[in-house]
């Protein structure tokens, strides 16, 4: 008997939004949900004065301030020490058995090197692994910060999840459009609204398949298929740069094949892969092969025990900045008819 | 960059820690929870299914546990032994004919040897015969093996066996009982020096100060390789024994950590379909006095030169060693060949004293990975203060079954890796 490649991984949701729009607020809440006591939580902030951490309502001592900065520069080595260091933490009884972490990020953070780093530090992968990407988007204010800021935008395009906050500030047209803009950004992300924080904790967990055993409506939920058509109705995408698009293939992928797409994809446009996810049918796997990439770095595929539907085809999201959808697709053919000669 | 974890709290044993292990129950086995290195799951024709225990100490021989329903356990059966210079410490069952150990304090005394049970009627267990191993050099039995219902493969002394060092009384006996009313001795093995009359010279001892004897610990024997045994030595290291002629058991190969490490080869595990062995260690001090004791990943490709590649990564020192008891490697689930074991050449699960019971996956041999761990919280009356799991067996569920030393009984664990 084998270890399932997901089971026994702690989750680990990264919560990403701009400045102000209420990050804090929501896990502050959310830490008071009986379900959420052994939550652990990470709090990157910028400058030297950190004010949030006020606001998280927490009866633990532990903190340790570490550094200074946006996380997704130079701190970022240090985010990995920390959830080291937690685990060791862990282990020997120093704290609580935690089994989820939430990651916030500052406001200003760009979370694709984040997602990169998860992906690219094996030693953090024994222990961890990330469940997804929680963007929290201000409904009075978001709009403006999605037409001024490039990081708000990323922030929202490489979501699993948007939750709207200060609902009850806005009125419903601009509530309106800021769902239009978003589901336009990013179709493949459920959206949730949040007032003062609260929010079904259910809606922050589970994002991503966290068994072997995962029943296609999971597989499904985490590569946002149910919302998607949504996402083709609408038009007026202002964030022409970035593009979110989900490609659809019959044919079985031989290992050969995926690898040689990925490596061109990710050797040709790494920077502009702000995030991939898919599950991929290999042939001779016995089930869905899950597929996750953020920028040239690739995360180790998991195979899944098996398919439990009809519909094996494989199907990849690609949140690209500046790739066209017709591109990606050709590039893949390409290589799939190259390596099956 | 700061973190809020959860309510901290001091290595207190206020709280079990637990990673990837989920507690089902706990049974403190009617006030007797101090459970040996006995533990087997028979499936009966019924379709119940029956943990036995064998105790550490007197006065309580064996007690049977209903596992049928894991959230559930239920005590069905709990007997005492003869007197209390004497345990059981180990068990086996095979069918349903159970083996079970007995051993003295003190050489001389009765009974000692084992007793075969029917256990067909868990509730009323018949014995069907007893294997007299007493002597005037002997303690009788320390552990058996019993799964294939013909050879009960034990470390225990021989009525006609005189060890050089009082230490050493226990060696490799193999015993038929394909007939369980009539047991026979099979054969024997001992390591060459440690027999008053034997040519070869006597084993250096180890340090004073950590040394336990040159004696038999496990004898393993697996159904691929009917002609092998496997034999954790205790100072003596692991060896590999060719039993195709059980009468006259031969060395093939041998591994000793010892010196310059402490000593106490306890388990020899082989994983058949990946040329390894799984050898671990058994703590005997408390407080850390003979850490280090290990779990070591052999490898066993040549059986005449198994070469050491690395050990499971310790649970962490520093919030252990002095937690109370003992801290440090023991009993492994041995992959027993019956239908009822979790089954497996890359989930290895130990007890390690007061750092509880822990899983690890060596997919890579060289770079075992802890990925599971139960640390119960100190039991109640526990004497050294800590939890000190003793033994652990896993189903073919992957529920975990682990007991303590000394008070808490037995607890009942879901592995979720």
């Amino acid at each position: 008997m084998k270890r399932d490649p997901l089971a026994g991984r702690i989750p680990i949701v990264l919560i990403t939004g701009f400045l102000g729009s209420g990050k804090t607020t929501l896990l502050g809440k959310l830490l008071r949900h009986p379900g959420m006591d052994r939550a652990a939580v990470i709090i990157n902030e910028l400058g030297d004065v950190g004010i949030d951490h006020q606001l998280v309502s927490t009866s633990s001592e532990q903190m340790t301030l570490l550094g200074n900065g946006c996380l997704c520069c130079t701190v970022r080595t240090d985010l990995q020490e920390t959830l080291r260091e937690m685990f060791i933490k862990r282990r020997a009884g120093d704290v609580i058995d935690f089994d989820r972490v939430f990651v916030e990020t500052t406001g200003l953070a760009d979370p694709v090197p984040v997602l990169h780093s998860f992906q690219s530090d094996g030693l953090l992968g024994a222990q961890y692994r990330l469940d997804g990407v929680v963007t929290v988007v201000d409904a009075v204010n978001g709009m403006g910060q999605l037409d001024s800021m490039p990081e708000a935008v990323k922030q929202a395009a490489v979501a699993d999840r948007i939750v709207l906050s200060k609902t009850d500030l806005a009125s419903s047209e601009v509530i309106g459009k800021i769902q239009s803009r978003t589901k336009a950004l990013n179709p493949y992300a459920s959206l949730a609204h949040a007032i003062q924080g609260e929010i079904d904790p259910a809606l922050l967990a589970n994002l991503s398949p966290g068994t072997a055993k995962a029943l296609p409506s999971e597989l499904n939920r985490w590569l946002g298929e149910g919302n998607a058509y949504l996402g083709k109705a609408l038009r007026g995408n202002h964030d022409a740069a970035i593009r979110t698009f989900s490609l659809r293939f019959e044919q079985p992928f031989t290992w050969d094949s995926l690898n040689a797409a990925l490596q061109t994809l990710t050797a040709l446009r790494g920077p502009d892969l702000l995030r991939v996810k898919g599950i991929v049918n290999v042939e001779g796997e016995a089930g869905p092969v899950i597929l996750q990439a953020a920028q040239h770095v690739v995360h180790p595929p998991v195979t899944l025990e098996s398919w439990r539907d009809a519909d094996r085809s494989t199907r990849i999201v690609f949140i690209v900045r500046n790739i066209e959808k017709e591109t990606v697709q050709a590039l893949f053919s390409a290589v799939g008819a190259l390596t099956s000669s | 960059m700061r973190e809020f974890l959860p309510e901290p709290y001091p290595y207190a044993m206020a709280k079990a820690l637990s990673f990837n292990m989920r507690l089902l129950a706990h049974h403190e086995l009617q006030g007797f929870g101090g459970i040996g290195e006995g533990m087997a799951l028979q499936q009966t024709s019924g379709g119940r299914r029956i943990l036995w225990l064998a105790h550490e100490a007197a006065p309580k021989n064996f007690t049977g546990v209903d596992v049928t329903d894991p959230r559930a356990p239920r005590v069905v059966v709990q007997t005492d032994l003869p007197h209390a210079k004497m345990r059981s410490n180990s068990l086996d069952v095979t069918g349903d004919v159970m083996a079970v150990a007995y051993q003295t304090s003190q050489v001389g005394l009765k009974p000692a040897g084992f007793d075969l049970f029917d256990v067909k009627d868990p509730e009323r267990p018949k014995l069907i015969s007893h294997f007299d191993a007493s002597g005037p050099y002997s303690r009788g039995a320390h552990q058996v093996w019993f799964v294939d219902g013909q050879f009960v493969h034990m470390s225990s002394g021989a009525e006609d066996f005189q060890p050089r060092h009082p230490e050493d009384d226990q060696i490799y006996r193999i015993v038929d009982v394909r007939n369980p009313a009539k047991p026979v001795d099979a054969g024997r093995w001992w390591m060459p020096g440690t027999r008053e009359g034997d040519k070869e010279p006597a084993p250096a001892r180890l340090d004073p100060k950590i040394a336990t004897g040159y004696r038999v610990h496990n004898t393993n024997v697996f159904p691929e390789r009917p002609d092998r045994a496997y034999i954790g030595y205790i100072d003596g290291g692991a060896f590999i024994l060719d039993i195709s002629d059980k009468s006259h058991p031969k060395a093939l190969g041998a591994w000793n950590h010892s010196p310059p490490f402490n000593g106490f080869t306890h388990t020899v595990l082989p994983l058949f379909g990946r040329d390894l062995l799984i050898v671990s260690d058994e703590c005997v001090r408390d407080d850390g006095v003979d850490w280090p004791r290990l779990v070591w990943v052999v490898d066993g490709r040549n059986e005449r030169n198994p070469v050491p590649i690395s050990t499971f990564p310790a649970p962490p020192v520093e919030a252990f060693i002095k937690r109370g008891g003992r801290f440090g490697a023991h009993n492994l689930h041995e992959n027993q060949p019956v239908p009822t074991s979790f089954r497996s050449e890359q989930i290895i699960v130990g007890t390690f004293f007061n750092a509880g019971v822990r899983a690890y996956d060596i997919a890579n041999p060289y770079q075992p990975q802890e990925i599971a761990y139960y640390v119960p919280e100190a039991p109640k009356l526990a004497r050294s203060g800590a939890i000190q799991l003793n033994d652990v067996y896993v189903d073919e569920k992957r529920i975990v079954y682990t007991v303590d030393r000394h008070a808490g009984g037995l607890y009942i664990l879901e592995m979720t890796v």
